[in-house]
């Protein structure tokens, strides 16, 4: 499904304005030297996101992974320093990475680098813009550092992608300036079930939404605690108004065009390339399986002989690093 | 029009693999042709053999380029590209180059088709993409300027069509003041106010083949799709 148009004057740049509606997401921008043209307005953000749709975005630790990552057909790479499945054996406290080592990864490749912070932490996010980062993950993968508030992501030039288990969630992510988002799922277990559980939760409530009229919309906007404008304009288009993709517990090619065919614009793939036994294989099986997600035959064809699968975790109150998706208001 | 010509539709292909290619679809299903324009979403060679002409979305290059591989389409892709009318946005723009820089280690596949040589991400990181409007002739209302809209853009680094190649025409330049300075020209004496600096070229055309450096697709204007269809696409057809 196309993601909505952006506008066309930089003055009032809304993620999904139909030609009948006001601006739904306001517009922050910088004006490059000449006066003519604009830096980091919300249509060039979203925009990044829509070229990056029926893609999978896959999590490396290092400039060599990120090769592989590349050669397989990545549509980019998240930078980290521990993949989630490491955060849940090891423990601590999870932190942005080291400049460094993100700077390395953009050195090695030539398709876009994203990096996570922790959640509100507006500095780790600063850093990240300077040093030419192109998308930031504000992550419940990483440990929370502000229990309250999110970051102000209408203050950058790069863009942000938020997780988000349901609609309200979603949307409020947006309100705050993310211009990409992505299901939680339950990082680091390859269990793709609560990915599923999310990406179902929003569209049934956009669905729901879909057929109210106006007084119910309120209603509704007050209910799952998102901006009505917002939840209108996403009643209006029967999807988000920016691009959606599954992240959180996908392992295997058909966990990535199961998430397709509920409905996702593309996949993230963390632990479970470089925690299986022959990554390079497995990854280009899933960049291949979210371009055929709906042929089943080819989907069978590039699921054969991909070697071990990275182990599963079961999501229940022994889960050991606890539940990820709960972070995050 | 040729009044002996039964009326037949137009079949353009939109090469499907990844990318933005829902958003072509839905510019192209809003032209005011007289002619039906049939829109085909190519992912295997069977699709794109029913095309007329095909429009190659923005997305990565390098993702394209291997899926298209991984799928037999890359050789039927590069035949069609000889024969039919094609339309490079942004990634499919770098696809349609003869040469390109900045590419991956171990470089890229390309289809080629256009006279040209472009470098990839030539404006730098995702923090450098813009917005700027364009004065672009040839468009239905050219006092109208369309909104380029540049993501990780690549740069036209120099036109070098073969005197037997058909002359390449430029669509749209950057207005002044906007230039790529993370790329520099090979043999200039940097000159930012030249107006024949390739660097400021974003849109081409050449035989039946078009080249936009930025994303028509991601706007609500749909001239370029339709400029596409008219000038390239219609009379190239039998």
């Amino acid at each position: 499904m196309a993601t909505p148009p952006v506008s066309t004057t930089p003055s009032a740049t809304p993620a999904a304005n139909g030609p009948a509606t006001s601006a739904a997401v306001p517009a922050r921008s910088s004006t490059r030297d000449g006066g003519s043209s604009n830096l980091g307005t919300f249509g060039v953000k979203s925009g990044l996101a829509q070229m990056l749709k029926g893609g999978v975005i896959m999590d490396v630790v290092n400039a060599e992974q990120a090769r592989i990552a590349e050669e397989a057909g990545a549509c980019a790479v998240m930078a980290l320093e521990r993949v989630p499945a490491d955060i849940r054996a090891e423990g601590g406290v999870s932190r942005m990475s080291d400049p460094a080592m993100i700077k390395s990864i953009v050195d090695a490749v030539t398709i876009p680098v994203m990096a996570k912070v922790r959640i509100g932490h507006f500095v780790e996010a600063q850093i990240l813009q300077s040093i030419g980062i192109d998308y930031i993950d504000e992550s419940e993968v990483l440990t929370p550092a502000d229990e309250e508030h999110h970051i102000n992501k209408h203050n950058f030039k790069v863009p942000f992608v938020c997780g988000a288990r349901n609609l309200g969630e979603a949307l409020r992510r947006i309100s705050e300036g993310a211009a990409f988002i992505r299901t939680k799922g339950e990082a680091g277990t390859g269990n793709v079930v609560e990915a599923v559980r999310h990406q179902r939760a929003v569209m049934s409530e956009i669905r729901k939404a879909s057929v109210m009229n106006e007084e119910e919309l309120y209603a509704y906007a007050k209910d799952i605690q998102a901006p009505f404008h917002l939840l209108k304009e996403a009643a209006r288009l029967k999807r988000l108004p920016v691009v959606n993709f599954a992240a959180g517990g996908l392992a295997t090619p058909a966990d990535a065009a199961l998430m397709m065919q509920l409905g996702c614009d593309g996949v993230f793939v963390g632990s479970g390339i470089f925690h299986s036994g022959d990554p390079a294989k497995r990854a280009r099986a899933i960049v291949q399986a979210v371009t055929h997600y709906n042929n089943p035959k080819v989907l069978a064809e590039i699921s054969e002989d991909l070697g071990a699968p990275m182990v599963g975790l079961t999501i229940d109150a022994n889960l050991k690093g606890g539940r990820l998706a709960s972070r995050g208001w | 029009m040729d009044a002996y010509q039964p009326k037949k539709d137009v079949i353009v292909g939109i090469l499907a693999l990844q990318g933005a290619f829902a958003e072509h679809q839905v510019a192209l299903q809003k032209l005011p042709f007289q002619k039906k324009v049939v829109i085909v979403l190519v992912r295997v060679a069977d699709d794109l053999a029913r095309c007329d002409a095909l429009i190659i979305p923005g997305g990565e290059s390098t993702t394209i380029a291997l899926l298209a591989r991984l799928a037999g389409l890359l050789e039927p892709l590069r035949t069609f590209v000889k024969r039919k009318p094609t339309w490079g946005t942004c990634a499919g723009a770098i696809l349609l180059a003869q040469a390109v820089e900045n590419t991956k280690k171990g470089g890229q596949e390309l289809l080629g088709g256009m006279s040209v040589t472009v470098a990839r991400n030539g404006w730098g990181s995702q923090v450098e993409s813009f917005e700027a409007p364009l004065l672009v002739d040839g468009l239905r209302d050219p006092d109208q300027t369309f909104p380029g809209v540049f993501i990780r853009a690549p740069v036209v680094m120099s036109l070098d069509p073969k005197p037997e190649d058909p002359p390449v025409e430029i669509i749209a330049r950057l207005p002044a003041g906007v230039l790529p300075h993370a790329q520099k020209l090979v043999s200039s004496d940097e000159d930012d106010t030249d107006p024949r600096d390739p660097r400021t070229i974003v849109a081409i055309r050449q035989g039946h083949h078009m080249l936009t450096t930025f994303h028509p697709e991601l706007t609500k204007d749909n001239r370029f799709h339709e400029y596409f269809v008219r000038a390239c696409v219609i009379p190239s057809l039998p």
